[in-house]
């Protein structure tokens, strides 16, 4: 059979197969349907690099192995359920669908599920959030707050039917009967459990008078205890007002926090011991210092007394200023009374001489003054002899009368009940019953006052 | 009273200092008396603390409201064995 050679550039030889032509996309979507039909869901092991959390919530990261690479998404309806972070180098084994990513013409593995090689999930975020809350220095013992001696009200964080809230009150009851508590009522494990506890710690934390907070919840599974080692309760521990007390299930289940908690109580039950210093013990020791205090003051006031006493005692101090008082005041009344007298006496002389020396000018004629004169100076001196002797007479009478008013002490005498008979207008005691007669009146002084009697019969 | 008493904690150290001082004997007696009336004011307080508190159990809502807790949590002493 003949005929023209076939070009290069022709129409299609009748003979020639058929070229079929696709597009890009078509051919792509072929590629992505051969692979997820053959492949569907797999599991693939490898180690996470490039690791990435986009801000839309989906994780993009590369498995690999020594020889190979593969790109990997999860989206985030997947990652919420994680509870480790994906960190690069972390081997893991990942569950998913390979598929097409048609705008970049790469192939990729959707993963539904990531869990770490060797060790579980749970292990690697209780690992991860420890390393980075201790990096935050979040375990520091120095951050540890001692609890109140007598908290005035004790938060409590945990789930209203558990058994550790029963723990806790039965405790609280038998040691501290007067306890106030401020339950805040939360989901202890689940989802939204962290949140919840968070959201309690915070607003125990806030409340006036609540001075102390314990966190916790019984016994269980790591599964169980998982919210307590989730961050946000970890981190509203860390930034509470007030201490808290971490006090969750067993003392073998050690939890995030625990370490964060000011303290860490193996149980509820033992929480609730830590959380209060026993009622009876403080009472006692309140009761005691008061005691002690009081004895001070008796002490006190005792030795005070003591030494007063004693100075009161000296033979120099007894009795000494009465005895001034009455000696002065008697001396000053008797010179007193000699001035005046003294004074007075003068004065009715001086009169005397004058009206004297009056009578002598006008009867005077002359050759009399002579004798006169010395009639005046006879008289002149006597008059000053009278006047010196009667002051002899009067400081002779003061010095007699102090004399014997020391001797007399009238009030130590008076005190002693003796009494002090006077006669009526009080110039003269009586010594002698001749000095009166009867109906005569007499004056006494007693200790304290007077009186005024009338002498009724005379022995 | 120109110091105000804050909290339990604080009176009873301050009240152990005031007996320790003044068992120490070396005060006059108007610091003596002064240290003792404020002895046996922060000994009231530490006492009405301690003796007028009542027992009460109260559940903190998420609005922050405060209401007693059911009879179910408020355990006598009889059953209070743990």
């Amino acid at each position: 059979m003949s005929g023209p050679p076939s070009l290069p550039f022709g129409a299609p030889a009748g003979r020639a197969p058929t070229r079929e032509v696709v597009t890009v996309s078509e051919l792509t979507n072929r590629i992505r349907g051969v692979l997820e039909s053959t492949q569907g869901e797999v599991w693939v092991e490898g180690e996470i690099a490039n690791s990435r959390l986009w801000k839309t919530g989906h994780l993009y990261f590369t498995l690999r192995d020594e020889h190979a690479q593969l790109r990997a998404v999860m989206f985030r309806s997947a990652v919420r359920y994680l509870r480790f972070t994906p960190e690069d180098g972390l081997r893991v084994v990942a569950r998913g669908r390979v598929t097409v990513y048609e705008r970049k013409g790469e192939y990729q593995i959707v993963c539904e599920q990531l869990q770490p090689q060797g060790v579980g999930a749970l292990q690697v975020a209780f690992d991860q959030l420890k390393r980075t809350l201790e990096a935050d220095g979040l375990f520091e013992a120095s951050r540890k707050r001692p609890l109140p001696l007598l908290p005035r009200q004790i938060g409590v964080v945990t789930s209203l039917n558990g058994a550790a809230l029963q723990d806790i009150l039965k405790v609280l009851a038998r040691r501290h009967p007067t306890a106030h508590v401020v339950i805040c009522p939360v989901r202890v494990q689940g989802e939204g459990a962290a949140g919840q506890i968070a959201r309690g710690i915070d607003q125990l934390s806030g409340q006036d008078g609540v001075d102390v907070i314990i966190v916790g919840r019984g016994g269980g599974s790591l599964d169980d205890l998982w919210a307590f080692n989730e961050e946000p309760v970890a981190r509203a521990i860390a930034t509470a007002a007030v201490p808290v007390i971490s006090a969750v299930g067993h003392e073998i289940d050690m939890t995030i926090s625990d370490m964060v908690a000011d303290i860490r109580a193996a149980t509820p039950s033992a929480a609730a011991e830590i959380v209060v210093t026993g009622r009876d013990d403080l009472l006692g020791r309140v009761a005691q210092l008061g005691d002690r205090l009081r004895a001070t003051l008796r002490d006190a006031i005792r030795r005070l007394f003591t030494r007063v006493l004693e100075l009161d005692r000296r033979p120099g101090l007894a009795g000494w200023p009465a005895r001034l008082a009455i000696r002065g005041r008697h001396a000053a009344e008797l010179t007193h009374a000699l001035t005046r007298t003294a004074r007075s006496t003068l004065t009715t002389r001086e009169r005397r001489l004058r009206a004297a020396q009056l009578t002598l000018k006008a009867r005077e004629p002359g050759r009399r003054l002579e004798a006169s004169r010395t009639r005046l100076v006879v008289a002149g001196e006597r008059l000053g002899a009278t006047i010196v002797h009667r002051r002899q007479r009067l400081e002779g009478r003061l010095g007699d009368l102090t004399g014997r008013l020391e001797a007399l002490s009238p009030l130590g005498v008076l005190a002693r009940g003796y009494a002090v008979c006077w006669n009526a207008d009080r110039t003269a005691i009586v010594r002698n019953a001749s000095a009166v007669s009867v109906g005569d009146d007499v004056a006494i002084t007693l200790r304290q006052g007077q009186l005024t009697c009338t002498v009724t019969s005379k022995d | 009273m120109e110091n105000h008493i804050t909290d339990f904690e604080s009176a009873i150290a301050e009240l152990e200092t005031i007996v320790k001082t003044l068992e120490a004997g070396d005060l006059s007696l108007e610091q003596s008396l002064q240290l003792f009336e404020r002895g046996v004011q922060l000994s009231r307080f530490c006492h009405t603390r301690l003796e007028d508190a009542e027992r009460r159990i109260e559940i903190l809502s998420q609005s922050g409201e405060r209401t007693p807790a059911p009879e179910t949590l408020t355990p006598s002493l009889e059953d209070g064995e743990v």
